[in-house]
Protein backbone atom coordinates (compact mmCIF):
# COMPACT_ATOMS: atom_id res chain seq x y z
CA UNK A 1 0.00 0.00 0.00
CA UNK A 2 3.01 2.24 1.04
CA UNK A 3 4.56 1.88 -2.81
CA UNK A 4 1.47 2.20 -3.79
CA UNK A 5 0.58 5.27 -2.20
CA UNK A 6 3.92 7.35 -2.91
CA UNK A 7 3.89 6.33 -6.63
CA UNK A 8 0.31 7.61 -6.56
CA UNK A 9 0.93 10.56 -5.11
CA UNK A 10 4.16 11.56 -7.40
CA UNK A 11 1.84 11.30 -10.41
CA UNK A 12 -0.87 13.43 -9.05
CA UNK A 13 1.92 15.73 -7.73
CA UNK A 14 3.18 15.80 -10.72
CA UNK A 15 0.19 16.49 -12.66
CA UNK A 16 -0.84 19.42 -9.85
CA UNK A 17 2.70 20.96 -10.29
CA UNK A 18 2.90 20.51 -14.17
CA UNK A 19 -0.81 22.38 -14.51
CA UNK A 20 0.26 24.80 -12.02
CA UNK A 21 3.31 26.13 -14.31
CA UNK A 22 0.74 26.37 -17.40
CA UNK A 23 -1.58 28.73 -15.06
CA UNK A 24 1.22 31.13 -15.65
CA UNK A 25 2.44 30.34 -18.79
CA UNK A 26 -0.13 30.46 -21.56
CA UNK A 27 -1.58 33.50 -22.75
CA UNK A 28 -5.24 32.05 -23.05
CA UNK A 29 -7.02 33.26 -19.84
CA UNK A 30 -9.40 30.52 -20.43
CA UNK A 31 -6.75 27.97 -20.35
CA UNK A 32 -5.13 29.45 -17.47
CA UNK A 33 -8.72 29.05 -15.52
CA UNK A 34 -8.84 25.56 -17.36
CA UNK A 35 -5.05 24.67 -16.44
CA UNK A 36 -5.74 25.59 -12.62
CA UNK A 37 -8.96 23.48 -12.37
CA UNK A 38 -6.85 20.51 -13.50
CA UNK A 39 -4.10 21.73 -10.95
CA UNK A 40 -6.77 21.74 -8.26
CA UNK A 41 -8.01 18.93 -9.41
CA UNK A 42 -5.24 16.73 -8.95
CA UNK A 43 -4.55 18.07 -5.12
CA UNK A 44 -7.93 16.74 -4.78
CA UNK A 45 -7.34 13.41 -5.94
CA UNK A 46 -3.93 13.18 -3.61
CA UNK A 47 -6.16 13.89 -0.94
CA UNK A 48 -8.17 11.06 -1.73
CA UNK A 49 -4.72 8.97 -2.24
CA UNK A 50 -4.08 9.79 1.45
CA UNK A 51 -7.08 8.18 2.22
CA UNK A 52 -8.85 11.67 3.12
CA UNK A 53 -12.02 10.78 0.98
CA UNK A 54 -14.53 13.38 1.74
CA UNK A 55 -12.05 15.92 1.62
CA UNK A 56 -11.03 15.13 -2.08
CA UNK A 57 -14.43 14.99 -3.47
CA UNK A 58 -14.99 18.18 -1.39
CA UNK A 59 -11.79 19.69 -2.90
CA UNK A 60 -12.88 18.41 -7.00
CA UNK A 61 -16.37 20.00 -6.40
CA UNK A 62 -15.65 23.56 -5.44
CA UNK A 63 -12.83 24.03 -7.60
CA UNK A 64 -14.98 22.67 -10.67
CA UNK A 65 -17.22 25.33 -9.97
CA UNK A 66 -14.79 27.90 -8.57
CA UNK A 67 -13.29 27.80 -11.64
CA UNK A 68 -16.01 27.37 -13.72
CA UNK A 69 -16.91 30.72 -12.42
CA UNK A 70 -13.43 32.04 -13.05
CA UNK A 71 -13.61 31.06 -16.54
CA UNK A 72 -16.80 33.01 -17.09
CA UNK A 73 -15.39 36.35 -15.17
CA UNK A 74 -12.35 35.92 -17.56
CA UNK A 75 -14.33 36.30 -20.62
CA UNK A 76 -16.16 39.37 -19.42
CA UNK A 77 -12.71 41.24 -17.89
CA UNK A 78 -10.17 40.55 -19.98
CA UNK A 79 -9.46 42.46 -23.37
CA UNK A 80 -8.44 39.07 -25.29
CA UNK A 81 -9.40 36.00 -23.25
CA UNK A 82 -8.50 33.68 -25.94
CA UNK A 83 -4.95 34.95 -26.09
CA UNK A 84 -4.93 35.32 -29.77
CA UNK A 85 -2.99 39.04 -29.35
CA UNK A 86 -0.30 37.11 -27.26
CA UNK A 87 -0.35 40.36 -24.94
CA UNK A 88 2.32 40.07 -22.17
CA UNK A 89 0.47 40.72 -18.82
CA UNK A 90 2.95 40.62 -16.57
CA UNK A 91 5.53 43.04 -14.73
CA UNK A 92 8.57 42.42 -12.86
CA UNK A 93 9.15 39.16 -13.55
CA UNK A 94 12.94 38.83 -12.18
CA UNK A 95 11.66 39.91 -8.27
CA UNK A 96 8.88 37.27 -9.03
CA UNK A 97 10.65 34.78 -9.98
CA UNK A 98 13.65 35.03 -7.02
CA UNK A 99 10.54 35.40 -4.27
CA UNK A 100 8.73 32.22 -5.60
CA UNK A 101 12.25 30.51 -5.88
CA UNK A 102 13.18 31.63 -2.52
CA UNK A 103 9.92 30.70 -0.93
CA UNK A 104 10.67 27.07 -2.69
CA UNK A 105 13.89 26.40 -1.78
CA UNK A 106 13.10 27.97 2.54
CA UNK A 107 10.24 25.49 2.05
CA UNK A 108 12.01 22.17 1.29
CA UNK A 109 14.79 23.66 3.33
CA UNK A 110 12.16 23.11 6.40
CA UNK A 111 11.14 20.05 4.78
CA UNK A 112 14.12 17.62 4.53
CA UNK A 113 15.25 19.29 7.31
CA UNK A 114 13.13 18.54 9.97
CA UNK A 115 13.27 14.51 9.88
CA UNK A 116 9.63 13.57 10.59
CA UNK A 117 10.11 10.14 11.39
CA UNK A 118 7.50 6.79 11.16
CA UNK A 119 5.86 4.50 11.75
CA UNK A 120 2.76 5.73 10.58
CA UNK A 121 -0.44 5.35 12.48
CA UNK A 122 -3.57 3.61 11.02
CA UNK A 123 -5.85 5.94 9.73
CA UNK A 124 -9.67 5.30 10.55
CA UNK A 125 -12.37 4.12 7.81
CA UNK A 126 -14.09 6.85 5.36
CA UNK A 127 -17.31 6.41 7.64
CA UNK A 128 -15.80 6.55 10.99
CA UNK A 129 -14.13 9.88 9.19
CA UNK A 130 -16.83 11.70 8.38
CA UNK A 131 -18.68 10.93 11.76
CA UNK A 132 -15.88 12.24 13.94
CA UNK A 133 -15.66 15.16 11.89
CA UNK A 134 -19.21 15.93 12.36
CA UNK A 135 -19.11 15.51 15.93
CA UNK A 136 -16.16 17.35 15.95
CA UNK A 137 -18.05 20.57 13.93
CA UNK A 138 -21.13 20.14 16.01
CA UNK A 139 -18.75 19.55 18.98
CA UNK A 140 -15.29 20.99 20.67
CA UNK A 141 -15.20 23.22 16.80
CA UNK A 142 -18.58 24.84 17.09
CA UNK A 143 -17.55 28.35 17.52
CA UNK A 144 -14.91 27.97 14.56
CA UNK A 145 -16.92 26.69 12.24
CA UNK A 146 -19.74 28.94 12.88
CA UNK A 147 -17.59 31.92 12.38
CA UNK A 148 -16.58 30.93 9.21
CA UNK A 149 -19.92 30.84 7.69
CA UNK A 150 -20.42 34.39 9.39
CA UNK A 151 -17.34 35.01 7.88
CA UNK A 152 -18.99 33.93 3.72
CA UNK A 153 -22.00 35.68 4.71
CA UNK A 154 -20.30 38.82 5.85
CA UNK A 155 -18.42 38.45 2.31
CA UNK A 156 -20.61 37.67 -0.02
CA UNK A 157 -22.75 40.89 1.33
CA UNK A 158 -19.72 43.17 1.57
CA UNK A 159 -18.76 41.90 -2.15
CA UNK A 160 -22.17 42.42 -3.35
CA UNK A 161 -22.43 45.44 -1.87
CA UNK A 162 -19.31 46.43 -3.58
CA UNK A 163 -19.85 45.10 -7.37
CA UNK A 164 -23.29 46.91 -7.17
CA UNK A 165 -23.99 49.85 -9.23
CA UNK A 166 -24.24 52.53 -7.87
CA UNK A 167 -28.29 54.55 -8.26
CA UNK A 168 -28.39 58.03 -9.78
CA UNK A 169 -28.99 59.42 -7.17
CA UNK A 170 -26.07 58.93 -5.39
CA UNK A 171 -23.89 60.33 -8.21
CA UNK B 1 11.84 9.35 7.84
CA UNK B 2 8.19 9.09 6.17
CA UNK B 3 8.63 9.19 2.51
CA UNK B 4 4.97 9.89 1.45
CA UNK B 5 4.80 12.88 4.01
CA UNK B 6 8.19 14.11 2.14
CA UNK B 7 6.66 14.03 -1.24
CA UNK B 8 3.15 14.92 -0.28
CA UNK B 9 5.17 18.30 1.54
CA UNK B 10 7.82 19.19 -1.51
CA UNK B 11 4.43 19.27 -3.86
CA UNK B 12 3.04 21.90 -1.67
CA UNK B 13 6.22 23.51 -1.58
CA UNK B 14 6.53 23.92 -5.50
CA UNK B 15 2.58 24.80 -5.67
CA UNK B 16 3.70 27.50 -3.13
CA UNK B 17 6.49 28.69 -5.33
CA UNK B 18 4.14 28.86 -8.46
CA UNK B 19 1.82 30.30 -6.38
CA UNK B 20 4.09 33.15 -5.12
CA UNK B 21 5.61 33.82 -8.49
CA UNK B 22 1.75 33.57 -10.15
CA UNK B 23 1.02 36.70 -7.41
CA UNK B 24 4.00 38.33 -7.87
CA UNK B 25 4.47 38.77 -11.65
CA UNK B 26 1.03 39.06 -12.77
CA UNK B 27 -0.61 42.56 -13.72
CA UNK B 28 -4.54 41.25 -13.76
CA UNK B 29 -6.73 40.98 -10.74
CA UNK B 30 -8.39 38.12 -11.87
CA UNK B 31 -5.23 36.26 -12.48
CA UNK B 32 -3.48 37.48 -9.10
CA UNK B 33 -6.82 35.89 -7.43
CA UNK B 34 -4.77 32.48 -9.34
CA UNK B 35 -1.84 32.51 -7.68
CA UNK B 36 -3.73 33.00 -4.15
CA UNK B 37 -5.44 30.05 -4.99
CA UNK B 38 -2.36 27.93 -5.69
CA UNK B 39 -0.91 29.10 -2.75
CA UNK B 40 -3.66 28.30 -0.39
CA UNK B 41 -4.08 25.00 -2.49
CA UNK B 42 -0.50 24.28 -1.02
CA UNK B 43 -1.46 24.91 2.80
CA UNK B 44 -4.53 22.84 2.10
CA UNK B 45 -2.25 19.79 0.79
CA UNK B 46 0.30 20.67 3.79
CA UNK B 47 -2.81 19.92 6.18
CA UNK B 48 -4.38 16.78 5.25
CA UNK B 49 -0.69 15.30 4.69
CA UNK B 50 0.18 16.28 8.55
CA UNK B 51 -3.02 14.20 9.61
CA UNK B 52 -2.71 11.31 7.50
CA UNK B 53 0.76 10.75 8.05
CA UNK B 54 1.16 12.02 11.86
CA UNK B 55 -1.97 12.22 13.40
CA UNK B 56 -4.74 10.75 11.75
CA UNK B 57 -6.51 9.99 14.93
CA UNK B 58 -7.07 14.05 15.45
CA UNK B 59 -10.11 15.76 14.03
CA UNK B 60 -9.52 19.04 14.31
CA UNK B 61 -6.27 19.14 11.62
CA UNK B 62 -9.58 18.55 9.05
CA UNK B 63 -11.53 20.42 10.40
CA UNK B 64 -8.74 23.46 9.71
CA UNK B 65 -9.13 21.96 6.11
CA UNK B 66 -12.36 23.38 5.80
CA UNK B 67 -11.75 26.52 7.17
CA UNK B 68 -9.25 27.44 4.39
CA UNK B 69 -12.14 26.06 1.57
CA UNK B 70 -13.86 28.71 3.16
CA UNK B 71 -11.20 31.39 3.21
CA UNK B 72 -10.55 30.48 -0.17
CA UNK B 73 -14.30 30.94 -1.59
CA UNK B 74 -14.06 34.45 0.60
CA UNK B 75 -11.08 35.48 -1.20
CA UNK B 76 -12.24 34.59 -4.62
CA UNK B 77 -15.80 36.00 -4.02
CA UNK B 78 -14.12 39.64 -2.86
CA UNK B 79 -11.87 39.90 -5.42
CA UNK B 80 -14.37 39.33 -7.55
CA UNK B 81 -16.35 41.97 -6.21
CA UNK B 82 -13.61 44.47 -6.47
CA UNK B 83 -13.14 43.37 -9.83
CA UNK B 84 -16.68 44.10 -11.10
CA UNK B 85 -16.42 47.87 -9.23
CA UNK B 86 -13.24 48.39 -11.17
CA UNK B 87 -14.45 47.28 -14.51
CA UNK B 88 -17.30 49.30 -13.95
CA UNK B 89 -15.55 52.72 -12.97
CA UNK B 90 -12.35 52.38 -14.83
CA UNK B 91 -13.05 49.77 -17.55
CA UNK B 92 -10.32 47.07 -16.70
CA UNK B 93 -8.66 45.01 -14.31
CA UNK B 94 -5.13 45.84 -14.95
CA UNK B 95 -3.05 46.38 -11.48
CA UNK B 96 -0.67 48.41 -13.54
CA UNK B 97 -3.56 51.14 -14.19
CA UNK B 98 -4.67 51.09 -10.42
CA UNK B 99 -1.82 52.99 -8.66
CA UNK B 100 -4.36 55.44 -7.17
CA UNK B 101 -5.28 52.31 -4.61
CA UNK B 102 -1.54 53.29 -3.23
CA UNK B 103 -3.64 55.57 -0.95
Amino acid sequence: MSVAQALFLIFFGAAAVWFGIVVFRTHSMVRSAIALLFSQTAVGAMFLVMQAEFLGVLQIMMMATEMSVMAIFMVMFMMDPGGMGKMDMTHQKRLSLWAGGIGLVAALAVIWGAGWTGPVPPVPGAAEQAAALGRELLGRSMFIFEAAALMILTAMVAATMVAIAPREEDD
Amino acid sequence: MIPELMIALSIGAALFGIGLYGALSQTNLVMIIMGVELVLSAALLNMVAFWRYLHPDVTAAKMYVLIVMAVMAVEMTVGFGIAVARFRSRGSVEMEEARELKG
